[in-house]
This record gives C-alpha cells, structure tokens and sequence, in this order.
C-alpha cells in the first residue's frame, strides 16, 4: 500500500500533472475486456494451436501420438522439403534485400523529391500508393498477363519495336523469374516507404539543413550527415516491416508463379512451401508437418524483428 | 448495473447461438431432410434435376444439395465429419485424398450394404478404398480418361490423319510445325505443373509398360529408375521441339485457347478438358486418339490412362444413416449414372452407362478396352512428398535443361520410397 502511493506519487511527479484519474478496473476491463478477448481468439489461440499440433503425429485430421520434434526433423530430413526449405529461405533472403534496395531506395528518393519539390505532391502521392489498394493476387495475375511470352503486350510490345531479343520469357526463366517478382512488388508498394519518409522527413527542421549549409557542407553532405541520420527511426520501421512482409510474401508469388514457384522452383519462397505441404500434396502428415514450418517462420521472424528493433533504438538513442 | 448488462448480453448471446446451431437433419412429419455435400458448386442445377428424380421414386426422403468452394472443401469436409453439423452423404475425394476421412473412421464401410458395387470397375473402386483396411467407403460417380484431342479441320487442311504409329505421330508434328502451327498444345507455366505428369502419361504410359509396370512397382519388383521409366521421360524432351515456344512460361488457359482458336493442332488431355475447350469454341471440330505406342514399348498396343475422379460416400455420425444408404444405393444405378452423364456431360463410374457424347462415347470406349492406372496419382499420393509433387517439379526442370531424364526419375524414386514400402 505504501509503496504503491510511493510510486502513484513518483509518476504524478514525473508527469507533473498532479493527481491522475485512475479508472477503476472494472470500467477498464469494459474497455480492455473486447480487444483482449478478439486478441485471444484470432492470434494467440491459432499461434498457439500451430505449436501444439506440431509436436504431434497427425493421421489425416486424427492426432496419432506425440512426436516430440519428429515433424521439425521431418522438414530438415525427408527429400525434398530439406533442400526445398533451404532453397525458399534463401529466395525470401534475396527477396528481402532486392526490395530493400529497389523498393526502399526509390521510396527514399521519391519522398525526398518530392519533399524538395513540392509541385504536384499530392497527386503524384496518391499516384505511387494507389497500387497499394489491390491485393497482391490480383497484382500478380495482372503483370503475368501483361508478361505473358503469347499473349501478352509487353513482349508484343518489344517485337514492335524491333527489340525481339528482348522478348524474353520473363516469367519462365529461371534467371528473370525471381528479379522480375521482386520488381512487380516493389512496383506495388513503393508508396509504403515513400509516405514514411515523407513523414519523416516533413519532422526535420529546416534549420538544421541550413545550419549545415552555412558550415559549407554541400548538398550530398548535408543528406549524408544530416538528413539521413535523422532518418534512422522511419529506416528502422521500414525495415523491420519490409523484412516482416518479404518473409511472410506469398499471394503476389502465388499469383505469378503458381504454388510451386515456377519455373522449376526459381522463385520458391517459405509461404509457399508452406501451403504445398499443408493443402497442395496432402498426404496424412500435412497438418504436423505444415504447423512446424509455421512456427519455425513465426519465431524466425519474430526473432529477428526483435532484434532488429533493438538495434536500430539503439542507434536513435545515439542520435539523441 | 453492469452485473444486469452481462446477464443481458450473455442472454442474447445464448439465443442467437440456439438459433445458428445445427439442426441435423429434421423430421418434419415422417420425412426425412438429407444434406449432400459436394465440391462442385457449379453443378447445382444439374444436381437439383438428377435428385429430383430420386425422390420421385422415394417420397420420404428430401435431398439438399450443398456445394462448397473446391478449394476449401477439404477442410470444411474434415471439420464436418467431425462435429454433429456433417452431411448425411458426401461427395469424397478418391485415392490419397480419401485417406485422412478413412483414418479419422467418419466414414461407413459400404461393402455388403451397397450390392451395386461388384458390378464396377476394380480400376476405379481402387480410389474409394481405405489404403489399409480395403473397404469400399464411396459409391465412385466419374472418371477422367487421358488422350489426345486434335483438330478435325488442321488435320485435314494439312492431310493428317489419326496416327496408327508414333513415327506418323512425329512426323505429322513436324508438318504442323513448318505450317506455322504449334504441334502439340502442353503447358508448363506455373498453373501447369499438375498437367505434367498427365501429359507424361499420355505419352509414356506404353513405354514404361502400363499396368504390368505398376504391377512391379507395387510389389517392389521395380523402381522408377528402371530404364523403362526413364525412357519414357526422354519421350518429353523428344517432343519439347513441337510444343509451344517457351512452354515453361506457358499457362493452362494459353494452351486451352492455342487449341480453341486453331493456332494448335494437338491437345494431349483429359476428358476433362473437352467441355472448356468447346465452350471457348462451339464450333470446333475435335476429334481424339490414344497415343500410338512408342518404340521400344513394353506394350504394343495404345492405351488410355485414367483414373477415378471422386465417389459418395455416407457419415458414420449421421443420424438418418439407411436414408442415406438408399441414397449411395441409388447413386450406384444406371439410373443415375444415365442422369449424371447426360445433365453434367462427363464420364460415369456405373457400369453400362454410355455417354451420349459420341466423343465421350469415344473415350469411354477406349477406357474399357485399354483402360490404364494413372499411377502416379492412384498410388502414389498416399504420403508426403507425393509422386506428382515430386515429378512436375523435376519434368519442368528438365524442359529447361536444368535437369536429366534419368536424374528425374532417380529424385522421383528417392522422393516416394521415404514413405512408399512396396508389398503394402
């Protein structure tokens, strides 16, 4: 009791607005009570049935035992998820650094032009984000149309114009097909990282950028010491989500090189290896198997989200 | 105040749930309300008709069809048996994807109590038996039959006929091709790689000897990288050339309309494919053949793959199980096998039901007569990795030059026998 009106009295100090309205417990549960309860329901209770079903033998849609890591050791042994597994994780790590530099790179540019010229902001704005507004899948049917090697008007396009060497089969070589998803991903969400900067940078006064102008920094000095180290909380957020999503990409795959990752697993990623083993090919281990890779995805991406936000508060704080 | 609120809120709560809970299968006055649960929601018309009949001739029992989403069906199913919502009678998956509703034991053994049944084909009751026990758990309704579909008016514009030998086959191939036409209309794009295996089949099953190979395969005799069987991989890098260009960037729908608009010659699919294509193109002339076996085959005469589609089966947790017996009974008659054929226009499991399609009539005709398992789908989707999973994967490498005939074969073997032990 005394400590609690110690430390009532610490805050109330630290806030410096006197004494707090405290709600009582049950008006904040009456607040509290529907999130949490929504919360319980649709995020914790499936995360936490995937790692109980993945400690077990599974018959079809009957449990048949304990596996202890049977199904864990399963993805990393039976031929072919233990080199399909590998092979996804390395697609989604490419995937993940393509975006960072394609997508992040012009998000980054963008913002900053249009931040230095303001002519047309709005439009040009909503312009970049609308893409943002269509699912992913129908983003993908759209350009595999449009990619399409017969009938398709890109490579028409590039026979019209005498450049037929070019009219290549994008999306059926194994050396374009993955460039090419992560390009049409970044296309689609390229107004993600713009409006973060655009934020980010509207928050940084002009003085400073002035100041350093005065000192005689030249313009790329001045981005490179000033303006882009202010930036590292929006680099921070980007990155954490871009990672977040790339790891988690699959309906943009799926729509472009179907379940397998086509052509002949070229752009294979984990979301799909994931739903091959838990719909596509059946068989009475599915479910054991599939909630394995879930939570090994789950906690790989938790992980290193954490982290990575660590990290980068950690450089904010060194900023400050 | 609150405590007065909560009673409240769970009291409506408590009502709407009564309302939404599942009421089985009511009785209103002696009759009886079955539930049919199906994959093919766009089969609905077609099923009101066929059922209608059925309570003609049986006033007591009232049928409704409910479809699902194909994709999602599995789950729904699943989850069905397994609760006290299910369906009375259910349209099953056939071969593997009948095994997990067989294990969990939702289903109700048929034999003995649907006498119809010893008059089907042994091929196609093989995929509505439980893996291990043997038992019959679905009446099968259709099968699907692998062939080559060709255009009537290309064939004869470049005085083509049928081939009686795979040489006249290449070498029509080769003439199509210097006329501009793409020979052969297969696709393996990404939407596509379930149709490899069956355009392999269409080709190879002769050379790797059909159902004398299975045999071995089953009883451990062979494996796949017998020499046969790899053979009849190199069958399709034999025949890349007269495929469309780039066929690895080629999709489902692209071939489909090669096909329809006369821009293809050859259409290596199932019988599942003539409905789209005719619906693309009414006045396509389409005529079939089975593939000429190769040289070297094991078999010498042409065969027609196939395989069975599905069958109807009955919930062991059903409260109306003989009604919904005399359904699956019915389903087993010429009667609605006659009415499954002629409103959906597809191949039907019950014996002596002759398509009126003279096309299908066709088919089903070379089904009989040189009738072959599909073996990679009717045996080997019995576990994880499964047979076809592996194969498309490897088959698209190939065409891409990523890969070898005998390496395909070799990671096909390597794939099945961490689950597959032969003798079973």
């Amino acid at each position: 009791m005394v400590q609690t009106g110690r430390l009532s009295a610490r805050r109330a100090a630290r806030t410096g607005a006197g004494r707090r309205y405290v709600p009582r417990w049950r008006v904040l549960a009456v607040f509290l009570l529907p999130a949490l309860l929504l919360y319980s329901v649709f995020i914790v209770y499936p995360l936490v049935t995937a790692l109980d079903y993945s400690f077990f033998e599974w018959r079809g849609i009957r449990q048949a035992g304990f596996a202890g890591l049977g199904n864990y050791r399963d993805l990393f042994g039976v031929y072919p998820y233990d080199q399909q597994l590998w092979r996804a994780f390395g697609h989604n790590a490419l995937f993940f650094a393509g975006t960072m530099l394609i997508q992040n790179t012009f998000g980054l540019l963008f913002a900053l032009l249009l931040h230095r010229y303001g002519r047309g902001k709005r439009f040009l704005q909503a312009a970049f984000t609308t893409p943002y507004l269509v699912d992913p899948l129908v983003v993908g049917y759209l350009w595999s149309l449009l990619l399409n090697p017969t009938f398709g008007p890109v490579n028409s396009l590039l026979d019209a114009a005498g450049l037929d060497s070019w009219a290549l089969p994008w999306l059926g070589d194994t050396r374009t097909a993955l460039p090419i998803v992560i390009v049409v991903n970044a296309w689609q969400w390229v107004g993600f990282p713009m409006l973060l900067f655009s934020a980010a940078l509207a928050g940084i006064p002009a003085e400073y950028h002035e100041a350093a102008r005065v000192d005689g920094a030249s313009a790329r000095q001045a981005f490179r010491r000033v303006t882009l180290p202010l930036l590292t909380p929006a680099i921070g957020v980007v990155s954490v989500l871009t990672f977040i999503g790339n790891f988690n990409a699959f309906g943009l795959v799926y729509a472009m090189a179907g379940s397998t990752g086509s052509p002949a697993g070229s752009t294979d990623v984990l979301g799909l290896l994931f739903y091959r083993v838990a719909f596509v090919e059946g068989g009475t281990e599915a479910i054991g198997r599939s909630s394995a890779l879930a939570v090994l995805m789950f906690v790989f991406i938790f992980g290193v989200s954490l982290l990575a936000g660590s990290y980068f508060r950690r450089r904010e704080r060194r900023l400050l | 105040m609150i405590k007065r609120w909560i009673a409240g809120a769970i009291g409506v709560l408590a009502v709407a749930l009564a309302a939404c809970a599942p009421g089985g299968g009511e009785a209103d006055g002696d009759k009886v309300t079955l539930s049919l649960w199906s994959w093919r929601v766009e089969d609905v018309k077609a099923y009101e008709k066929i059922l209608a009949t059925f309570e003609k001739s049986h006033p007591k029992i009232h049928v409704e069809f409910k479809p699902f989403q194909a994709t999602e069906y599995n789950t729904i199913l699943a989850t069905g048996l397994s609760g006290s919502a299910g369906p009375d009678v259910a349209q099953l998956r056939a071969y593997g994807g009948l095994q997990p509703l067989v294990e969990a034991g939702r289903l109700v053994p048929l034999d003995g109590r649907v006498e119809a049944l010893s008059g089907f084909d042994a091929k196609l009751l093989e995929g509505a038996k439980g893996h291990k026990d043997g038992k019959i758990y679905g009446v099968p309704f259709a099968y699907q039959t692998l062939q080559v579909l060709y255009n009537k008016k290309l064939f004869g514009d470049n005085g083509i006929r049928p081939p009686a030998t795979w040489d006249d086959m290449i070498a029509a191939a080769g003439r199509l091709k210097a006329a501009g036409i793409t020979p052969f209309a297969v696709a393996a794009g990404p939407d596509a790689t379930w149709t490899l295996p069956i355009v392999h089949e269409i080709f190879g099953n002769a050379r790797y000897g059909s159902a004398r190979f299975r045999d071995a395969l089953l009883s451990g005799a062979k494996k796949f990288t017998d020499p046969d069987f790899t053979a009849s991989i190199t069958l399709l890098k034999d025949l890349e050339p007269y495929f469309p260009k780039n066929v690895v960037a080629v999709k489902i729908p692209d071939v489909q309309a090669l096909f329809a608009t006369g821009k293809a010659a050859m259409y290596p699919t199932g019988s599942f494919d003539l409905a789209p294509v005719l619906a693309a193109n009414p006045s396509l002339e389409v005529g079939a053949f089975q593939v000429p076996p190769p040289p070297g085959s094991p078999v010498t005469t042409p065969v027609t793959p196939g395989w069975a589609d599905g069958s109807f089966g009955v919930n062991a947790g059903s409260a109306h199980q003989a009604e919904a017996l005399e359904l699956v009974r019915w389903m087993a008659t010429p009667e609605f096998g006659q009415l499954y054929a002629s409103e959906l226009k597809q191949l039907s499991a019950v014996p002596g039901v002759t398509p009126s399609d003279p096309l299908l009539a066709e088919m089903a005709k070379n089904y009989a007569a040189n009738g072959a398992p599909y073996t990679l789908l009717v045996d080997f989707r019995y576990g994880q990795p499964n047979g076809d999973a592996v194969f498309r994967d490897e088959v698209q490498k190939m065409l891409i030059g990523q890969t070898e005939p005998k390496a395909v074969a070799e990671s096909l073997q390597k794939g099945v026998e961490q689950w597959f032990k032969p003798g079973d």
